[in-house]
């Protein structure tokens, strides 16, 4: 697994009531690379937060990780 | 001092406590300085839809004479613990709450380590992050080579690296704690540095009897600001415009 995906999975498993139910896919694109969050229904808030709040901060962290590894990434919350 | 204040603001905001926080710094008060009364608690609303703002208002109280009744104020156990003078400040260790500091310091590694960046997280007690009389946060350290990529524009990954520790230690406590995060101290150069433009911009405020907008701020920067100014005589100021392009405005008395 590579450590991006670990990092969202990280990210995601403690913010939710219900991390088993954590997934996330890697999307290897020619550009890009996409994660795809998933998470229980009721736990979709706490991944997105307030106006994204907190989404947008997972995704500022992965971009820390990305720009090491010399990738474009996005994170979608599916 | 009987300086003109405003006495009370009422602040909209996505949450109270960011309410409370931005008036606070409207006002440039402490908590303990401030009635606070939560005219609208909000509401989240469901992924966005059906939100409602927060809304509070915010009076000064009265100010105490000195030997009215003490505020219950929570120390921060470690002071006591410390024989005094015997540990310097900015290497002292946080035991109070090995726990939590264990944890926080633990959950920041843990997201350094999977974004592949080597750095020493260290936990002290910020007493140099806060205004006199406030308690000084729990402030996690993070030194190390190369770590600009990590403060970002204007310390905007800083902060979303401090919104995620503290979420994250907040989710596992069940409690919100407002744990710091520095890297290579750039919130204490920052402070610093605020305080500085701070003086010279209200010196020449003073001098001109024009007021000067400062650029945009975060509104832990902006509050640095109007507490460095708060008890000058010649000046006020005032935070304008919304959201991300909210600016301090240094006013002529």
């Amino acid at each position: 697994m590579s450590a991006m995906k670990e990092l969202v999975e990280y990210m995601a498993k403690a913010l939710v009531n219900d991390p088993d139910a954590v997934v996330v896919r890697e999307i290897e694109g020619a550009s890009a690379t996409i994660f795809e969050l998933s998470v229980a229904p009721d736990d979709m808030g706490r991944v997105i937060g307030k106006q994204g709040r907190v989404a947008n901060a997972m995704r500022t962290l992965l971009r820390v990780a990305a720009v090491k590894e010399g990738k474009r990434v996005t994170l979608e919350i599916v | 001092m009987a300086s003109e204040k405003k006495a009370s603001v009422e602040i909209l905001a996505r949450t109270v406590e960011e309410a409370i926080d931005r008036g606070l710094s409207e006002l440039g008060l402490r908590r303990d300085q401030v009635e606070v009364e939560i005219i609208n608690p909000g509401r989240s609303g469901v992924l966005g839809f059906g939100a409602e703002e927060a809304r509070v208002r915010i009076t000064a109280l009265p100010e105490e004479p000195a030997l009215g009744k003490e505020l219950p104020q929570r120390e921060p156990a470690v002071a006591e613990s410390l024989p005094e003078e015997a540990v310097e400040p900015a290497t002292e260790s946080v035991t109070a709450e090995p726990d939590v500091t264990e944890l926080a310091v633990n959950l920041l590694q843990g997201l350094l380590e999977r974004m592949k960046i080597h750095a020493q997280v260290t936990a002290r007690i910020g007493d140099d992050l806060v205004e006199e009389g406030e308690d000084p946060p729990l402030t996690l350290d993070v030194t190390g080579d190369d770590l600009g990529i990590l403060i970002g524009r204007r310390g905007e990954t800083l902060r979303a690296l401090q919104y995620m520790t503290r979420l994250m230690l907040s989710r596992s406590l069940e409690r919100w704690e407002p744990v710091v995060v520095d890297v290579e101290s750039y919130r204490v150069r920052r402070r610093r540095l605020l305080r500085q433009l701070a003086a010279r911009m209200a010196e020449r405020v003073s001098f001109s009897r024009q007021r000067v907008v400062l650029e945009a701020m975060p509104p832990h920067e902006r509050r640095i600001v109007h507490i460095a100014l708060r008890d000058h005589p010649d000046v006020t100021t005032k935070s304008i415009g919304e959201g991300e392009h909210r600016k301090v405005t240094i006013i002529p008395k």
